[in-house]
């Protein structure tokens, strides 16, 4: 990326990609002592042309290329497309494998909200305590899913029709224990982060976001409902069984950094309750319908929206009849909220210190923005 | 939202804009599809945002039809009350990738705006800042998602 | 004069060797009385002659800091570790993992030195050296005993002390200016902020010890505490000097200067090898120098119950107990507190602390015009 111009008097700092906090980005901060007057990220060091891959590949090799885009959150990412894939060919999908999907994909939001809670605490000083008490419940997770789907993470486990196979045997069980286990360490984390006073000076009012800027600027998810806009896909179009299910939308209407923290933390007690009411009420029958392992998509175009943990993800799938997708156009979330993050230094005063907090209140995934 | 909101919608439209819209139509339940004319593409857009709600910008990306000659720039809008996804599109020909910039309605375009650019090779006059978001600042290689790219080095 | 040159020349070299004989026999008779009474008077030698040498290589300086700081780090790496549910060092040294420390100590010693192309070279090799050395200097103001203080300055010891602490945020400053990069820079400059809104209110809570006990000596601030430790009366005072050695020793919630998720290492971003690794050492000796400061002034120093049967060897016993209590304590409040912004510190010791500190200095005041203590 060519860098703006620097105004007289202000400093530019080159923040990462060799930064303990900074991920696998860039980001330039002009400051002026503490205050930054300006940020511009620069995207773009994961760049893989996942969009290019997907077009010389059929419908089904492109699920494992596109479950890498986000690794704590294969299964929300890996479902957009196979939605997009099963309204392009046509398919139904049976009622349990829907409650499957489900399952899984709250379990990885909640893997993927505490990692976010982990890199939260980290980026306010916390001592690494919190990410790795994170860390370790998000084991419990994890085994339940290797039990469901035989991977850590990156699973393919939803095909186009379903999903790869039914449950194991004894698997609502583990699943309630697990559930129970969480919603008594989510009161620890609680008490450790939002009840915690230190905690909540780093955080509360830090780059606040108003709700018309909000939407005027395309924030998704977390950072879009903290600012008070009850936008959730999995209501406004339900996909999966989440039309089936019972679970609340969950907004607050600061609109700082506290808020999108606490918007993640009672999302996962959405999701817990969710979880718990698929391991009760999972109804019968097949899990998958057969496709064809070469299908062929009749040309047109669909475009599918699922709501991973980063908030919005699109997919526009073009297909003209062929083996492979046209062109696959993904509408990353993460992409959106890192130009919200660009401009929150306009819209509120951020000081250097809070460049961690407001960052990871944002919860980027940068393979996600940059593809 | 009430059934019927999308007809209701393409109807309004072209009720209040008929010489700037091309086609109109609706793909299924809560996605239209506009195709707009390239000459009024700013005009509408604002008459989108401001009229019809559609101030959430979603995000935009293009499609190449070399067969065609053509490319298409799409829109991904949001209207935060009815909630249904508007894809606004303007077909360019090929040898002509001009379009004026949607920064001056919707903010957030810079970013998607940015991509198209270093992917298709469209222009946006009037962005503030159209430098590549995702490729290095010394590519060569043309633009990886025309249809005819085939690697880095061949020349566009 | 020729002729007294040669009468002494003759009488020298006819009685030469009858010296010699009265030497030889006067020697040997001599020699092994000394060599059984050596001992003691080596002994003697050294106590008296000295002791200001035993005080530099061991107690209040070399030996202490380096077993200090091995055991500081030792202590931080293997305890947080717990409270991280993790096991922390483990192969090192059987499964305690205190080998690890001097493991690191001769990596860091083995590395490469690397000075950036743009850097200041002379100051730039030169502070690492001295950040360690200006808290030692502090340190040898602290008396362990009345007889086993290294530096006696006096009346002048107390002001003395942060005399030399106040010189300590001149070395970060000249470290980020000249390792010439905008991460030391920022660092530095934070060091600056944070050392001045902290020094003022503890000045000021040392002032007000001093007018309690009657002196600036620290030995004789030391004895006023015989009954009563200062931090009962002045129990305000007590709260804003700990906090103050928190931030003056860079621990967390303060250590905003070398905020890794911030700044990298702030102002010691640039070092590699031994010059970091003296820069880690010298967070523990300004650790160690105003803990020690801290137990001197409230928690009434060397003053405990004679057990060893020698007044000195209790005294330096429970100095060192009590500093063994109190370091722990610190160190793990890094487990429970996220770091406070610069901002925040800055308010807290500029709205807070000063105020609170003036008060206190009242309060004494009060206490002492009334006669209360």
């Amino acid at each position: 990326m060519t860098e703006p111009e620097i105004k007289p008097d202000i400093m530019r700092i080159s923040w990462g990609p060799q930064h303990p906090m900074s991920g696998q980005t860039r980001i330039l901060l002009d400051v002026d002592g503490e205050k930054v007057h300006r940020i511009i990220a620069d995207l773009g060091f994961t760049h893989r042309g996942i969009e290019k891959i997907l077009e010389n590949r059929t419908f089904l090799k492109g699920i494992i290329p596109i479950e890498r885009m986000v690794m704590v959150d294969t299964a929300n990412i890996g479902l957009g497309y196979v939605l997009a894939i099963e309204e392009a060919l046509g398919v139904e999908v049976p009622e349990r494998a829907n409650w499957i999907r489900s399952m899984l994909c709250e379990m990885t939001r909640i893997n993927s909200h505490l990692y976010a809670f982990g890199l939260q605490a980290e980026a306010t000083g916390y001592f690494p305590a919190v990410f790795l008490w994170t860390t370790i419940d998000r084991e419990v997770l994890l085994d339940l899913m290797e039990k469901l789907t035989g991977a850590r993470w990156s699973y393919n486990f939803f095909l186009p029709g379903g999903v790869h196979h039914d449950l194991p045997e004894g698997f609502q069980e583990e699943v309630l224990e697990g559930v129970d286990y969480l919603r008594r360490r989510f009161q620890q984390y609680w008490d450790a982060m939002v009840e915690n006073a230190t905690f909540e000076m780093r955080c509360k009012g830090v780059a606040v976001l108003k709700k018309e800027d909000a939407i005027r600027l395309g924030a998704t998810g977390p950072v879009l409902r903290g600012s008070g806009v009850d936008m959730d896909v999995r209501k406004d179009e339900p996909y999966a069984a989440y039309g089936d299910l019972d679970f609340k939308v969950i907004t607050e209407t600061a609109g700082d950094s506290m808020a999108r923290l606490k918007v993640r933390f009672h999302e996962i007690e959405q999701s817990l309750n969710i979880i718990e009411q698929v391991a009760n009420e999972i109804p019968g029958g097949p899990v998958k319908t057969r496709v064809p392992l070469f299908a062929r998509a009749k040309p047109g175009e669909v475009f599918s929206r699922v709501e991973t943990p980063r908030g919005e993800m699109g997919i526009h799938l073009f297909t003209d009849g062929g083996m492979n997708p046209y062109r696959v156009k993904i509408n990353s979330p993460t992409l959106r909220n890192m130009y919200v993050f660009e401009r929150l230094a306009e819209l509120d005063e951020i000081l250097v210190a809070d460049l961690t907090v407001v960052i990871n209140s944002i919860d980027p995934w940068y393979l996600d923005s940059d593809r | 939202m009430p059934e019927g909101a999308e007809d209701a919608f393409i109807a309004a439209l072209k009720a209040a804009h008929p010489d700037l819209v091309e086609e109109a139509v609706i793909l299924r339940q809560k996605r239209v599809s506009v195709v707009a004319k390239r000459e009024g593409l700013l005009e509408l857009a604002r008459a989108l945002r401001d009229e019809f709600g559609f101030v959430h910008p979603v995000s935009a990306g293009a499609v190449d039809y070399p067969k065609e000659n053509r490319m298409q720039m799409i829109y991904y809008l949001m209207n935060p009350s009815s909630r249904f996804t508007l894809m606004l599109r303007v077909n360019l020909p090929r040898d002509d990738l001009v379009l004026p910039s949607m920064t001056q309605v919707w903010e957030a375009m810079s970013f998607h705006e940015r991509e198209t650019k270093e992917m298709f090779g469209i222009d946006f006059e009037g962005h503030p800042n159209l430098v590549p978001l995702l490729l290095p600042p010394d590519w060569r290689g043309g633009y990886p998602l025309r249809k005819d790219f085939k690697g880095e080095g061949a020349p566009t | 004069m020729f002729t007294t040159l040669w009468n002494w020349l003759v009488n020298a070299l006819f009685g030469l060797p009858g010296a010699i004989w009265r030497f030889a026999v006067g020697f040997l008779t001599w020699l092994p009385g000394a060599l059984l009474r050596l001992p003691g008077w080596l002994w003697r030698f050294l106590w008296i002659n000295f002791k200001p040498l035993m005080q530099i290589l061991i107690l209040p300086g070399l030996a202490f800091i380096l077993v200090f700081a091995i055991i500081a780090v030792w202590f931080e790496r293997k305890f947080l570790a717990r409270a991280m549910l993790r096991v922390g060092p483990y192969y090192c040294g059987k499964r305690a993992g205190l080998l690890q420390v001097f493991a690191d100590f001769l990596k860091l010693f083995m590395k490469e030195i690397i000075i950036p192309y743009d850097a200041e070279r002379a100051f730039f090799t030169m502070m690492p050296v001295l950040v360690p050395t200006l808290p030692a200097l502090a340190l040898v103001l602290i008396p362990f005993d009345q007889n086993w203080v290294l530096f006696d300055a006096g009346s002048l010891s107390l002001p003395m002390f942060f005399a030399i602490a106040g010189l300590a945020p001149l070395i970060p400053i000249f470290t980020g200016w000249a390792a010439n990069n905008k991460y030391t820079a920022i660092g530095g400059f934070r060091v600056a902020f944070l050392y001045i809104s902290a020094e003022i209110p503890l000045v000021i809570c040392a002032a007000a010890v001093a007018i309690m006990a009657g002196s600036f000596d620290l030995v004789k601030i030391v004895e006023a505490q015989r009954d009563m430790w200062f931090a009962v009366p002045q129990f305000i005072g007590f709260v804003i000097f700990f906090l103050g050695v928190i931030i003056e020793a860079e621990r967390t919630p303060f250590d905003v200067p070398t905020a890794e998720t911030e700044l990298v290492l702030g102002w010691r971003t640039e070092f590699s090898g031994i010059l970091f690794g003296f820069t880690m050492m010298a967070e523990y000796v300004a650790f160690q120098a105003w803990a020690l400061l801290f137990i001197t002034l409230y928690l009434g120093g060397f003053n405990g119950p004679d057990i060893f049967g020698s007044t000195m060897y209790s005294h330096i016993f429970w100095l060192l107990l009590k500093f063994a209590i109190l370091v722990p304590i610190i160190i793990l409040l890094r487990c429970v507190f996220p770091r406070l912004r610069l901002d925040q510190t800055l308010r807290l010791g500029w709205y807070y602390l000063t105020p609170l500190a003036v008060l206190n200095l009242f309060i004494v005041l009060a206490l002492k015009l009334w006669g209360v203590a």
